[in-house]
């Protein structure tokens, strides 16, 4: 039986001493480094639950809800014998576009113009991932796969500045122009060559 | 009797039967090259030097000191140190654990996880060896096997990395990364040979400057980072490994999953300063307040 002993003898004692509460006062142990004394103002509870953050508009904040995706497990491919032929590290994980509430509308659109072809009949944007041995590496890559989906999918470049703008119309005219004079030039390159013709 | 044409192996040995005398240990003798006939080398070439040449002080075995290079300063001499190395006697080196072999000494009953894992638990189970004298810091877990681990446990080892981090908490368990100095670790994993000294338990000492940044993060999940940080840690690496947190409220074993050692503290149940006797199955506690305030400092 694998009872530490300290255990053990603690189970001991509580049981022949009375008048004790079980917990005794070893559950109160504080040192002068307990964690109370160095974050005096955390509540320190590691169960606390967070609030995940909202996407709002185009800006994603990154939280996928776990239970709108479909993870499904299958085998890779590649070499690797028994392993991978027996084990399911392959992660497919699919997300309906359409009814992800989570989104917001226009980012939902644009997913659906860019991603198009990610994106199965049904409405389902299929992402995959065997990159690793291991499945839960696979499933991480794959969530990597589908925030960097969606961040690119909502990134809208900033509109070119008067300062670009006015760069980028200089140089058109500008080629323009020498496209022009190399015409002309070459013609008259070319009546050069003719003999020419006065009238008599 | 048959008489036989031309004579095979079989008649011929047959006739010397019948015609030799009884074989006795004084007939017997070696078949040719059944005994090594070799005698002493002697003479100057050949072998028989015994790979020491021919005369001089070679064969004499008079060498000179190991690493003389016959006058000019020797390899060992020119650098008196390297700097690869340095730092070396401050570095920790700890005994790896596989997620599988955790998961199959949980399966076969080798390990419980129906109390709080650590060092002395993970020691009680006789397959591990630690040295602390060699600077061996205790337990670090690996990634192999991180598909298969199911347990819910309650673990604490001294290393730890994210994917190990993420198989432990997708399944409903907690992991704290703790550090133990030498001589708290001698106690730790082996409790009773430490009882059996007759000495108080020690407190346990901080990190050394190089760890203590480790043990303080959250992401690590260090016995000195903020439990508060270490929730919303957990909620991240929910999100970037793709699973959702099972409720710890929600179990039936939460007061063990929540279970904690102060950071002074070597053994569950048990605080510094105490001395355990365990021949007569007593605790002795200090009474005096120097030492009380010494052992809660």
């Amino acid at each position: 039986m694998t009872c530490s002993a300290p255990r053990l003898l603690l189970q001991h004692l509580t049981r022949n001493v009375q008048g004790l509460n079980a917990t005794l006062s070893v559950a109160g142990y504080k040192s002068a480094v307990s964690l109370d004394k160095i974050y005096p103002a955390s509540d320190l509870d590691v169960t606390k639950l967070q609030t995940p953050p909202k996407t709002d508009g185009l800006n994603f904040s990154g939280y996928v809800p776990m239970n709108k995706v479909q993870v499904t497990y299958s085998r890779s491919n590649g070499p690797g014998g028994q392993n991978v032929n027996k084990i399911n590290t392959k992660v497919d994980l699919r997300l309906q576009v359409t009814t992800a509430d989570w989104l917001s509308p226009e980012l939902k659109e644009r997913i659906a113009k860019k991603y198009k072809s990610s994106i199965t009949a049904d409405g389902f944007l299929v992402v995959r991932s065997d990159k690793t041995r291991s499945q839960q590496l696979n499933l991480a890559d794959a969530m990597d796969k589908l925030r960097h989906m969606i961040h690119t999918a909502a990134y809208v470049p900033p509109p070119p500045s008067a300062e670009d703008e006015e760069r980028a119309r200089r140089r058109h005219e500008a080629s323009v122009r020498e496209r022009l004079r190399q015409k002309k030039a070459h013609s008259l390159l070319k009546q050069g060559r003719q003999i020419p013709q006065w009238d008599e | 009797q048959d008489e036989v044409m031309t004579s095979s192996g079989t008649e011929k040995a047959l006739s010397l039967l019948r015609r030799l005398p009884r074989v006795s240990i004084g007939n017997l003798g070696p078949n040719p090259g059944a005994h090594n006939e070799k005698r002493r080398g002697r003479g100057i070439y050949g072998g028989k030097t015994h790979g020491a040449g021919s005369g001089g002080s070679g064969q004499r075995q008079n060498f000179m000191r190991v690493g003389y290079e016959t006058g000019n300063t020797p390899f060992y001499l020119r650098f008196s140190y390297q700097t690869y190395y340095k730092g070396h006697h401050l570095k920790l080196s700890y005994t790896p654990l596989c997620m599988g072999k955790l998961q199959m000494m949980i399966d076969t009953n080798r390990l419980r996880c129906d109390v709080p894992v650590d060092v002395t638990q993970l020691m009680a189970t006789g397959l591990f060896s630690i040295s602390p004298q060699q600077k061996e810091g205790g337990f670090m877990l690996e990634n192999e096997g991180i598909d298969h681990f199911k347990a819910t446990i309650n673990i604490e080892v001294q290393w730890a990395n994210e994917a190990v981090i993420a198989s432990v908490e997708r399944n409903g368990g907690f992991i704290t990364t703790a550090y133990f100095d030498p001589l708290s670790l001698t106690a730790a994993i082996k409790p009773v040979e430490f009882f059996g000294r007759g000495i108080a338990i020690p407190r346990r000492m901080l990190p050394p400057q190089h760890l203590i940044d480790y043990y303080s993060d959250p992401k690590n999940r260090g016995y000195l980072a903020d439990p508060a940080e270490v929730a919303r840690e957990r909620f991240l690496l929910a999100q970037k490994y793709g699973y959702e947190l099972p409720d710890v409220n929600a179990s039936p074993n939460k007061d063990i999953l929540l279970e904690r050692k102060d950071p002074r503290q070597i053994f569950f149940g048990l605080e510094p300063g105490w001395v355990v006797n365990l021949k007569d199955k007593v605790i002795l506690k200090p009474t005096d307040p120097e030492l009380k305030e010494h052992f809660a400092s």
